[in-house]
This record gives C-alpha cells, structure tokens and sequence, in this order.
C-alpha cells in the first residue's frame, strides 16, 4: 500500500511517503525552495518523495492532510470575531485567506496531485501528531503528549496509544483548546524579546541560560495551573488574533517593560565573558521566567497524562517538544521512564504521521517495522558541481562575500577526491586539527530542524576563538547561542552525565545533556554557559560515514566530541544541493568542503 | 513616452507611497524575495548543465544575486520597526524540464534588463538613504548581468533570431502576469469591501457565540479519527 502524506498552509510544509508501512522518503518544502518554513504547498517535497519510492501519483492508494481545514476555520474565524468591533482587520484578512485558498485544500490537493477524491482523507493536526510520535516509537503501548502553538483547535493534546490486533488505537484523555496555548505564549514572548517568531524560539531557549528567572510568578499568574492540572492562558496579556502585528497587549508591557528593538545587541555570550547592562540583564530574565514557567506547565501535563495513562513510555510530539531544555527536564523529573521523540516533532512531521496512520489502519505494519530514522530526504550527485570548480573565478566571488567577511587576495580554490571514507576521514581530521571550519555533505538530507551529519559544519571543540569565527563569518549567529557536540555512541558514557537508558535518548539532539565536568574545558566551544549540550550520539548503524569522522577525529583529538551546527547560513533553511553547500563555502569564511568524497579548499 | 510614464510612476511611488517607513521596508522585503527567488532559478538551473564553463557561470551569477538578497535584507533591518521573515513565494520552475534551458536563461534576462532599469529609475529618485546606496551598487551589477545573460544564451546555441522572439514571449507573458497581479489587487479590494461591510453588519451577532466559543477551555467534539473528502 503507498500513501503520500502531506502537509502545508501554515509553516513548515512536507510531504512523506510510506510504502507497505515503511518510510521510504519524507522531506520539507523549504530544503527545495531555499524559503525557511516555507508554507506553501509542496510540490518538490512530494516529486522528491514520489521519485525516491519509484511511484507516480496514480499509483498511490491514499493521499491524507494532516489538519481538518473546516475545523480550523471554524477556529480562525472564532477568534477573528469574538475581539469584535476591535477585529475589522484580521476578520478580512483571515476571511480572504481562507475563503480563497485555505479553506479548499483538500480538493486543491487532489486536483494538484491529480487523485480521485476518493483517495483523499485527513486527521486533525493534533491527532497527526500523536500518531506520528506513538507509531514512529516503535512501542506498543505508550502516553502521548502533544504540545503546539495551535493546531485546528487543540492547543495541547494529551491521548493513550496501544497496538491491538495489528492495528493502532489512540484514545484522547485531554485537549485543551485555542487560545490556550504554551506554544503561542512562548512565541508571543519571543516576539517581545525582539526574535522572529515561529523561528527564532531557540533563541529565547538559548537566552534563559543567562538570567534568572526574576519574573516567573508573573509569568505563572499569565499562564496559571488549572483545577484538571492543566494549565490556561490569562488572555489580557496577548493578542494571539493579529499575531504577526503585535502579539501582546499594552498590559503585558506594562508587566514586563518595553519589549526590545531586534536591532539592538545582546552583549551574551556562551563563549567569552561579557558586560551586561540591566537592561540586557531584563531580557534574559524574562527569557529564563517564560523557559521555568513553560517546563513547569509541561511537566505538570506528564504528571496529568501519566496519572490516567501509567505507562513507562511518553512519546512526545508538536513544536514546542524543540525545547530541548525542556525535554531534558521531563527526562529527569517527569514521571516516565523512556521519553520518544520524532526526528521531526514540528509540524513538518505531521505528514510523516498522517502516512504512517493511515498505512496502519490498513494493517500494513507493526511497531517495530514502522520506526524510522532521520535521513529520509534527497541526495544528490556533486560531480558535475566539483568539475565546475576549476573555471569558477574565486578574485570575483571576493566581491560578493557575506557581510563582515574578508579572504585575503589570491585565494585559490582547490579540490582533491579520496577513494575510500577513511582517508577522507584522515584528511579532514587534519584539517579539523589545523583549525580550519569544515562543511560536511553527504547522502541524503536530514528530516527536521537538525543537522546529523549529513549537511553539517564542524570544527574543534575546544576552541573559542574559532566557533566565534565560525558564527561570526560563517553562520551569522548571534554568540549566545550555543553550539552543539556530536559523539559515538560507545563514547557517550564518558562524556554526558547519567546512565545507558538516559544516553539512548540522545541521537537527534532533542535534548540539553549535561556534560561530565572532567571533560567541558576540551569541549567548552560546544557548550552553553550551564555547562550542558545538546548532544547528538550517533551509531554506526544509524550512518556509517560520520560515525567514521567522529572515530578518527575522536583517536586525534584525545576527546571523543565535534562540534557540529547545520549547514546552513542566518535565515535559510540547510543546504540542500551540492551547489548551495559550495554557495555557503564560496561566501562565508569557511575553510574546505566536503562533498561526498571530494575535499575543496581554500588556499 | 512609456520611459518617462515609467519614471514617473515610480517618482510618486517613492515620494508619496514609501514616505511611510513601514510601506518603504516592505517594498524592500519584497526586492529581497525577488532576488531570492532569482537565485534559487539559478541552482535550478546549473542542475541540467552539465558543461563545467557554463555551470560555473551560473553559479558565480548566483552568488552575485545572493548577495543582492542580502542586502536588501539589511536595508530591511534599517527602516523596519518589526523583525520579520523574508517574503516566501510559491516557488515554481518556469519551463518543463524537457524545454531547452537557453528559455529560462532568456527569462532571467529579461528580468536583469526591468530590474536594471527599475533599480535606476529608483535611485535616481529616493532621498539620501540605506536604500539608494543599496541600490546604487546593485544597479552596477544589474547591468552586467544583462549582457552576461545576453552572451550566455547565444553560447547555449540559442540564435540571435531565437533569442528575439523569446525575449519577446517573455516580456508578452510578464505583462500578462502584470495585468492578472492588478486583477487580484482589484478583487482583493472588491472582498476587503464586501468583509468589512459583513463584518460590520453581522459581526456583532456572531461575536458573542465566538467568544463561547473561545472560553471553552478543552476541546469536545470528537475530531481524532480518519475522514475522507469524498
């Protein structure tokens, strides 16, 4: 059975392919088109997921939506009205929106595919969600915990999950609803701090780690504990209707203080000290009050889920499972003894989880076979790209080099191919050692905000001076956002804190591991100023390539850790082609590329 | 004639539309998209080159636009009062993959010769700014790329007759897509009128069960099941 699941409208449009209850292809629109989150409907995601299975459109058997668009419309239009006669503006342009285009997705979807619409169906975004962290766990019983901005109406879903008979039942134990949301709140407070929302929340993450959270019995009256030890959202303080103008109401500043001009700097740093006025001081201790606050209400929905649904296993999906500082506190506080998270937890794995259901439903599958991991995307041949060097002008790219960036005259480009993976490994071992910033292709692309060694950039871990090199010239990122450590998994025990069931959770860097203190001074580039990272601990069943890398670096550098960030440059989505990796390299301070097995420098 | 009704449109776009900061960044953001979207035709296109010369062109031109989309990004930072992402379009190639490439290369320089002239006639009339020593560099490079898109096509074998007459079908189906974008804006002011008169009239009776709505604090109805549209 071949079902195309899709999603699109919102953000983060993808499309997956599931083949006889097997992910065969799943990636987000974004990685074709070079537009961050790109919410249109996806149409190089599903080519490359149709050509990656060997099927045309008429061979598929299902097509299914991950959201309901009556009932969101319902919801929109709900929340356009109610703030009336205040919502002129928002009731014409959600109106239009959706009347125009939104509303019609599912028959745009099957004329555009081409597709009966017999062989169209959909499940609420929630419920997408759900199933996409309970089938992709492998488990055969588990709690499920979805926590969002919104969805159709659920802003956060609580459901039980089992395997019976072959085939998946999923119960609702709660949904709270719009505009109830720790999602929206939380982007509503990344707004204030002056970062994009729907974007930039790690940044609110990354900020907390330097204040106090000075303001969180605020913050803990705005999003008050419910009688059902749920939560709900005093709504005096937002303006989630008109988001994108201005998501909080002159209360909220009159709380908290003016919100801060995204021009201004933060003087934060996770790699070198800093003098921080109080007004700087004020922002990051509003970003550490939302983070406990937010962590709080979550962990406070595990105990609820799990006092209904005593299972050992949490599987946790939905956008707000990306903080990672909060999914290490569920690892540690919560009341479960294993916590699955997707590759994808965000809304471009819903169609992941849409396929995945309905592949099930039709009894091809089990828990076991349904796991998938992380490098589903596309891959792509850099042959023609690497003969292409010879006749590219580096004197002329000079002239358009990213901003702040300088390569002195007379650099030349040059390029050398190994035959097998250990040399290369040895090559850029060296050139790792020697300090240089190295981008890192290979094979298919990552599902998810992640990279995992496919379209990475790594460098040493043990020196400041170059990973704010690397942000600076390479990533344009501001420097109080932490890097993260990628590591072996038979290495992981000797450098993160706790025991084997707690490493096993650490393959996609969905969680802020703390780093055993012999070794943070040798890895103190990919650290955060608490001392914690974000590991990715990699087997070499999951991919052979990188794992090598890790080893051979690992045996030179004494430390079994490398500092790996996505390959990607302020505003775009990661590198999808041999072309944009070596447009990323040509424009920023990069030192060499790999591209499969080929190494270009700079000399 | 159509030159100096040209520059004077955007004389009075300038002093009376973008005399609003806020409308000045989003024509900026828009500029950004423009070029972004440029670029991402570029890398489309270097994949059905297989001529190293030629890819390498190509990708060297890209770069250039990148960097234009960046500083129209930065320009954006300076006059707007609220971060936000860059424009996203529904991206979409602009041949079928069996047309000869030479057709995109004839369509990205006929947009290179309007966004030459359009950038010049918009420097020459913004004050003093961010944006006009934007786009005074820009322009310099804009202009080169008119006869590298020029050249580029005749070295893909395209003849000059043929490069003609595309460049014609293109300018012919970029102002078809001129007068459908002025459809659009007529209908989307025609639905602003017919809404605002909706809401105005019956907004005020749907406004209460809205608000019922909302103060619900769990979702009710049963919507965690497969449906099918047909």
């Amino acid at each position: 059975m071949r079902v195309l699941g899709v999603s699109y409208g919102y953000h983060d449009s993808s499309a997956c392919l599931v083949i006889d209850g097997e992910v065969v292809a799943a990636a987000a629109e974004e990685r074709f088109t070079r537009q961050k989150h790109d919410a249109n409907f996806p149409t190089y995601a599903i080519a490359h997921c149709l050509a990656q299975g060997g099927v045309s459109t008429q061979q598929l058997d299902q097509v299914v939506f991950h959201e309901d668009p009556h009932a969101k419309f319902s919801r929109v239009l709900c929340a356009a009205l109610a703030p009336f006669p205040r919502s002129r503006r928002e009731f014409v342009n959600s109106t239009k929106a959706w009347l125009g285009r939104k509303l019609w997705s599912l028959g745009s979807l099957s004329a555009r595919l081409d597709v009966g619409a017999d062989k169209v169906s959909y499940l609420s975004h929630h419920f997408s969600h759900a199933v996409q962290a309970f089938l992709g766990s492998g488990h055969d019983e588990a709690a499920i915990l979805v926590v969002d901005a919104v969805g159709d109406w659920a802003c956060s879903a609580l459901y039980s999950g089992r395997w019976e008979n072959g085939t998946p039942h999923i119960e609702r134990v709660l949904e709270i609803a719009y505009p109830n949301s720790l999602g929206l709140v939380y982007s509503a407070f990344t707004a204030y701090l002056g970062f994009s929302p729907n974007d930039s929340e790690c940044s609110t993450m990354a900020l907390a780690a330097f204040g106090r959270p000075s303001y969180a019995d605020e913050v803990r009256e705005i999003v008050r504990a419910a009688d059902d030890t749920s939560y709900e959202v005093d709504q005096s303080y937002f303006n989630f209707a008109e988001f994108y103008r201005g998501p909080v109401t002159d209360r909220f500043v009159a709380a908290f203080g003016p919100p801060r001009d995204f021009r201004e700097r933060l003087p934060f740093d996770c790699l070198a000290g800093a003098e921080i006025s109080p007004e700087a001081q004020r922002f990051a201790d509003i970003a550490a009050s939302v983070q406990v606050v937010l962590e709080e209400r979550v962990l406070a929905l595990c105990h609820t889920l799990h006092a209904k649904v005593p299972s050992k296993h949490l599987c946790y999906a939905g956008g707000v499972s990306l903080n990672c500082v909060a999914n290490q506190r569920i690892l540690a506080d919560g009341p479960f003894e294993t916590v699955y998270i997707p590759p994808d937890p965000g809304d471009g794995g819903t169609s992941v989880g849409a396929a995945l259901y309905v592949s099930a439903l039709a009894s091809c599958g089990a828990p076991e076979s349904m796991r998938y991991g992380a490098y589903l995307g596309a891959a792509f041949d850099p042959t023609d790209d690497i003969a292409m060097l010879d006749h590219v002008d580096p004197e002329h790219v000079r002239r358009y080099l990213k901003h702040g960036v300088d390569r002195p005259a007379g650099t030349r480009w040059r390029h050398r191919t190994h035959d097998d993976v250990g040399a290369l490994c040895e090559d850029v071992t060296r050139r790792l050692m020697g300090r240089q910033i190295v981008g890192w292709y290979q094979g298919r692309a990552e599902i998810g905000p992640r990279a995992l060694g496919n379209r990475s950039i790594v460098v040493r871990p043990d020196d400041r001076e170059l990973a704010t090199r690397l942000s600076r010239h390479v990533k344009d990122r501001a420097p109080f956002r932490p890097y993260a450590l990628s590591i072996r998994a038979e290495d992981a025990g000797s450098m993160l804190e706790g025991d084997d069931a707690a490493l096993a959770h650490y393959r996609w860097m969905q969680f802020a591991a703390p780093v055993r203190a012999e070794v943070r001074e040798r890895v103190a580039a990919g650290l955060h100023v608490d001392g914690t990272t974000r590991p990715q601990v990699c087997r070499a069943e999951d991919n052979p390539t990188w794992h090598a890398l890790l080893g051979t670096f690992g045996a030179a550098f004494g430390v079994p850790a490398l500092l790996n960030t996505s390959f990607n440059p302020a505003g775009y989505p990661i590198v999808s082609t041999p072309s944009e990796a070596l447009a990323m390299f040509a424009r920023t301070d990069m030192d060499a590329l790999v591209l499969e097995r080929t190494v270009v420098w700079k000399e | 004639m159509l030159r100096t009704l040209a520059r004077l449109r955007i004389w009075l776009v300038v002093k009376l539309v973008w005399s609003s900061r806020r409308r000045l960044a989003e024509a900026v953001r828009g500029f950004q998209a423009t070029e972004a979207d440029g670029v991402w035709h570029l890398h489309r296109g270097m994949r059905r080159v297989t001529d190293p010369k030629q890819r390498a062109i190509l990708f060297t031109h890209s770069l250039e636009e990148e960097s234009h989309a960046d500083e129209f990004g930065r320009v954006y930072s300076a006059y707007a009062d609220r971060i936000a992402s860059p424009l996203a379009y529904e991206r979409a190639d602009l041949h079928p993959s069996s047309a000869a490439l030479w057709k995109t290369v004839a369509y990205v320089h006929v947009g290179e010769e309007d966004a030459t002239s359009r950038f010049r006639d918009l420097r020459d009339a913004l004050d003093e700014g961010p944006l006009r020593q934007a786009l005074a560099r820009i322009v310099a490079d804009e202009s080169t790329h008119v006869d590298l898109t020029h050249d580029m096509l005749l070295a893909m074998g395209a003849r000059e007759h043929e490069v003609r007459r595309e460049v014609v079908r293109v300018r012919l189906a970029r102002l078809w897509e001129r007068w459908l974008r002025s459809g659009k804006r007529i209908v989307d002011a025609l639905a602003t009128l017919l809404l605002s008169a909706a809401y105005l009239t019956i907004g005020v009776f749907l406004s209460w069960p809205a608000r019922r709505r909302l103060a619900s604090r769990v979702v009710e109805y049963d919507n965690n099941r497969l449906k099918r549209l047909g």
